[in-house]
């Protein structure tokens, strides 16, 4: 008798006719609150279908920031009685991922994007407007970098979360060693540097950067663009490399070919690093300097490697016309097709709560770089002379599209790795520097001309 | 000619006519028209049927549609015509990519046509445990291509692989270890190497099969008549397989000039494009540029080239059932 | 091998008994010489793959002890075993391999008996279209299929790659099965048939039990294919933990590269099944291969 009335009310909860409070108070009443009846009660209850959300994070190389925020999404998820299904996505397959998801009609409810994310998918991404506002009102406000990437005409399609910090990595050791001064500029400055320290018979090498297709290969190549005056866009925002400003790209890429071909300041083989090359070259002592991502930086902290401490990280060097960087800040987007876009949010109000970003602030150990105005002033910056470099590379990045505005075909280009294609063309491919730019510009063209007819 | 057709036909006709008949007489013209086996033949094939259609078939015909659309992610598609196929006619990535497919194919063919041969000729010299060897010469073909590829991809490594190391410490044959999949100059060659040492078992041991089915007797006449080995392998070995060897060439050009998984994870298509073949740029364009429609206009450009193999090749193997 | 006999017997018989004996011991040297460097070529990639699964990550990167690990560490099986997906990836490969191998067959089997015996309209025209069907080429077929099947509601499912493998084991299951069907004697069904049988009678108690080492060499091709296959699992799948194992395998690569350790555990781990299938069913497969598919 008694078990059947239970099995109703179970129905009805599972039905949600009625809530788990009433549920309970109900059951409660029928098996008279004895201890059996309790035990059944809970078997009971726990089986009921609980909601699953689908959450995805992106899978840096700081390993314990990874951990760091899963635990701190796994806790959320216990804490609301949400059963969530966490998938990760990495450098190698991010894109592979969301589109695949994204055309099967099966996207996750949430996920952690890169700055590409809100202007490739934004027809698939909900508009997180209000969420975003709120947060960042809290925090003081936006970096005016990170918004142009979430902001689009108004309306935000992510909520920004983090910048990746990175900069000049360089041996001070081997530059004291030699009386060589930071650099400034990377002509005359680095390639002195990069002679005056390397060894190559002992496999030390003055400067390590690949332009192979890579985050690190298309940052340097953009960085560079900008150094010299150049850019792969105009002021109004068309297609620049080979007409605006023809003179400066080509002296630009000249420079960055050269570095591989004419100074033989790089290792041999750079050209087929991807993001991960450089790290393990520098840790294993073969880089006197490197670009990188605070990964890098994080990777020997934490493993205590003897080069940690011999390191110093300045300001990206810079070219004849200024010093450029651009960071991509990391931002969450919720997806338009999930039912739980109430949970997602809450989910992000969160793992962005001051003190859990704190948390996972400290153990990146300065790879979670400031989108928000409060945060860049945390005093954590100031913790190592390192961060310092670190924290104004990201405070004075430039966007996508510079000096033009920040555009979906911008972020394209940026996407396709056009830039280091391009250099990429001349070093491998043969190509003369005009012809490559010629030739990227062409692509650059399309992709304006596609994207301004979606 | 008229005369032959009638002789013809009126074979045929006794055969089918001697041919035992089911089913009830009053049907027996359709019978006879479907065949005596139709109901449990076409319920035999019915799964195949079914199976080609919806897997390949269909796909294919969607696959000719989408490569004349514009399509990116969650947008629906645009006809566009030839749009995508006349842009990739200019397009310099694309133009690499076929030469590079080319380069691969034939050089990766052509070893594996050696190697192979070698390992038949091998395997049916007076040597002990045989079959043995067989067996263990096979393994390559047999281990997950995936395998063999991360595998290769550690042995290659720059710094810790043991490729260089073998050459620069034990043999002393370099100075310094080579960046064998990040330097332009050897990332083909180097990949083209995993490529044979994965697929030359499969030659060899086609071609050893071939080689057991030829008569022992011609060798036997052919000694007798006092040809030295390299002669009986020209004129007794070599006519033997040469069925078999086309097949194998052609089956493997088809496989190797769209293998993905090697590329992939060795060189992605790198470095600069030096290994980018079509496959990978196919993959690439669809979810790197995720310009859809284009992808697969990539992927079909050499469509009418791969179905002249395709049937060349398709005749060859039934021809050879048939005999 | 490429060594010439002496033509006629312008020696005598002794003398050419002597040179014709040492022939053969210098064809069996040189054929031994080549032998060895064939195996040694094929077998040292495996040899290195699994005593890198041995070694420390120290080890690897000070490039000591290079070809025999001391001391031999289990590290990287336990950290592939307890810190990565590993085992839900190798629960996943053996379930889409098993079914896509059980499914191959049974409709390989029927579609090839009908195809090589049976004699019904359209049959020749079936059996090019099964054998072009084996040769258009995945990389064509990736993005339509994987419409297809998330048409079906399978994307990024495994019910979606159990689905999609037939496209290729099956053609060529079918094929291969076709040749050693044929190799069979007619005579035996009609004579079941004469004793009362109907045609699928003496199919199931005649050609069935003699076709068993040929089903078993289909079977053990289309699941070494299933198992090894890449691409569509790589394209279909999204969710790590659903992943397949060469798909999962790769993926260490793009994340965190310095898990050679442990990814060559991983890669022994996945070709160990594979192999002792392998080595086990040798015989029937070269028996297979050799009875059916490529006939000279």
């Amino acid at each position: 008798m008694t078990d059947a009335k239970l099995r109703g009310l179970a129905e009805q909860l599972a039905a949600g006719v009625i809530a788990r409070r009433e549920f309970l108070r109900k059951s409660a009443i029928v098996t008279g609150g004895t201890a059996a009846g309790l035990t059944v009660l809970e078997r009971m209850a726990g089986a009921q279908p609980a909601t699953k959300m689908r959450v995805w994070l992106f899978k840096s190389f700081v390993t314990a920031g990874n951990d760091v925020l899963a635990k701190q999404v796994e806790a959320w998820a216990k804490e609301r009685r949400v059963q969530v299904e966490m998938d990760w996505a990495t450098f190698g397959d991010r894109e592979q991922k969301f589109v695949a998801a994204i055309e099967a009609g099966n996207p996750p409810d949430i996920a952690e994007m890169n700055y590409q994310g809100p202007s490739r998918y934004k027809a698939a991404l909900r508009d997180v407007s209000a969420l975003a506002r709120s947060i960042a009102d809290a925090r003081g406000g936006l970096l005016p970098y990170a918004e142009r990437y979430v902001n689009l005409g108004g309306q935000f399609y992510g909520v920004a979360r983090l910048a990746f910090g990175g900069g000049f990595f360089l041996r001070k050791d081997i530059l004291e060693a030699k009386g060589v001064k930071p650099p400034k500029v990377y002509d005359p400055d680095v390639l002195e540097m990069a002679k005056k320290c390397q060894d190559p018979s002992k496999d030390l090498w003055g400067f390590g950067q690949t332009l192979n297709r890579s985050d690190d290969g298309n940052g340097f190549m953009q960085n560079i663009l900008w150094n010299y005056g150049g850019s792969a866009w105009d002021k109004d925002g068309k297609p620049a490399l080979a007409t605006t400003f023809y003179k400066q790209n080509l002296e630009a890429l000249q420079f960055a070919v050269d570095t591989i071909q004419r100074h033989k300041v790089q290792p041999p083989g750079v050209m087929g690093w991807t993001d991960v090359h450089n790290n393990e070259a520098y840790m294993a002592g073969k880089l006197v300097s490197t670009n990188n991502g605070a990964s890098l930086y994080y990777a020997m902290v934490n493993r205590k490697h003897p080069l940690a401490e011999k390191t110093q990280v300045i300001l990206t060097p810079g070219g004849p016309a200024g010093s450029f960087v651009s960071a991509g800040a990391y931002n969450w987007g919720v997806f338009k097709q999930s039912k739980l876009h109430e949970l997602s949010e809450d989910l992000i109000r969160w793992v962005e709560d001051e003190g859990r970003f704190e948390e996972y602030m400290k153990v990146c150990i300065g790879q979670a770089g400031a989108v928000y105005k409060k945060r860049a002033e945390h005093s954590y910056w100031k913790s190592d002379p390192n961060f310092e470099g670190m924290l104004q590379n990201i405070l004075r990045s430039v966007w996508a599209g510079y000096p033009g505005p920040f555009t979906a075909a911008a972020v394209e280009v940026q996407a396709q790795y056009i830039l280091c294609d391009m250099a990429g063309r001349v070093v491998t491919a043969g190509l003369s520097p005009e012809a490559a730019l010629k030739e990227a510009h062409k692509r650059v063209e399309d992709i304006h001309k596609i994207r301004s007819r979606a | 000619m008229a005369k032959l057709v009638q002789s013809t036909a009126a074979r045929v006709l006794a055969e089918d006519a001697a041919l035992p008949m089911r089913g009830r007489p009053g049907r027996a013209g359709l019978k006879r028209w479907l065949g005596p086996d139709h109901r449990l033949g076409y319920l035999f094939v019915l799964p195949i049927v079914v199976m080609v259609l919806g897997l390949v078939a269909y796909p294919f015909g969607y696959a000719v549609y989408l490569s004349m659309t514009q399509k990116f992610v969650g947008t629906p598609p645009v006809f566009v015509g030839f749009e995508n196929y006349v842009r990739l006619a200019s397009d310099g990535f694309f133009q690499r990519a076929v030469v590079n497919s080319f380069t691969f194919t034939l050089s990766s063919v052509a070893v594996k046509l050696v190697l192979g041969l070698g390992m038949a000729l091998v395997l049916t010299a007076p040597i002990r445990w045989r079959s043995f060897w067989t067996g263990v010469l096979l393994i390559p073909w047999v281990a997950p291509t995936v395998v063999s590829a991360l595998n290769f991809l550690w042995i290659y490594d720059g710094s810790l692989g043991v490729l260089n190391y073998l050459l620069v410490k034990v043999f002393g044959v370099l100075d310094h270890g080579v960046g064998w999949l990040s330097e332009p100059g050897t990332a083909m060659a180097s990949v083209i190497a995993v490529n044979v040492w994965r697929g030359f078992p499969f030659f060899g041991i086609s071609f050893l099969a071939g080689m057991k089915a030829i008569p022992g007797e011609l060798y036997e006449a052919a000694a007798v008549d006092g040809a030295s080995a390299l002669r009986r392998f020209r004129h007794v070995t070599l006519p033997g397989i040469k069925n078999i060897v086309i097949i194998v060439v052609l089956l493997s050009t088809i496989w190797t000039f769209n293998d993905f998984a090697i590329i992939y994870i060795l060189t992605k298509g790198g470095p600069g494009g030096a290994t980018q073949v079509i496959p990978v740029f196919t993959y690439e364009m669809a979810f790197g540029a995720q310009r859809l429609g284009e992808a697969i206009a990539v992927a079909l450009y050499l469509l009418p080239a791969l179905a002249f193999v395709i049937i060349v090749l398709s005749n060859y193997m039934r021809r050879g059932r048939d005999r | 091998m490429a060594v010439s006999v002496p033509a006629g017997g312008a020696g005598g018989r002794g003398d050419r008994r002597r040179s014709q004996a040492a022939t053969a011991r210098l064809q069996s040297a040189v054929s031994y010489a080549i032998l060895l460097t064939l195996l040694l070529l094929v077998l040292f990639p495996f040899y290195w793959m699994t005593i890198t699964s041995f070694k420390s990550e120290d080890q690897m990167r000070s490039l000591v002890s290079m070809f025999w690990p001391s001391p031999v560490v289990l590290e990287n099986y336990e950290q592939l075993l307890t810190k990565t997906e590993f085992v839900s990836w190798y629960g996943n490969s053996v379930l889409v391999a098993v079914s896509s191998t059980l499914l191959a067959t049974a409709v390989g089997t029927i579609g090839a008996y009908a195809l090589a015996r049976l004699r019904f309209l359209g049959r020749a025209f079936m059996s090019s279209a099964v054998l072009i069907t084996y040769l258009v080429p995945p990389s064509i077929l990736f993005i339509p299929l994987y419409a297809q099947i998330k048409n079906l509601g399978l994307a990024n499912s495994l019910a979606g790659l159990i689905a999609a493998y037939p496209s290729f084991t099956v053609p060529f299951v079918t094929w291969l099965l076709m040749g050693y069907f044929e190799s069979i004697p007619e005579e035996l069904e009609e004579a079941a048939m004469i004793d009362g049988a109907t045609r699928f009678g003496a199919f199931r108690r005649v050609i069935l039990p003699l076709a068993a080492p040929g089903l078993l060499a289909a079977a053990l091709y289309a699941f070494t294919q299933a198992w090894n296959e890449f691409l569509y699992a790589l394209v279909f799948i999204t969710d790590a933990r659903l992943r397949t194992l060469p798909v999962g395998l790769a993926s260490f690569i793009t994340g965190d590269v310095y898990g050679w350790g442990y990814l060559m555990a991983g890669a022994v781990l996945t070709t160990v099944p594979v192999i002792a299938a392998y080595i086990y069913l040798q015989k029937y497969m070269v028996e297979g291969l050799t009875a059916g598919g490529v006939k000279g």
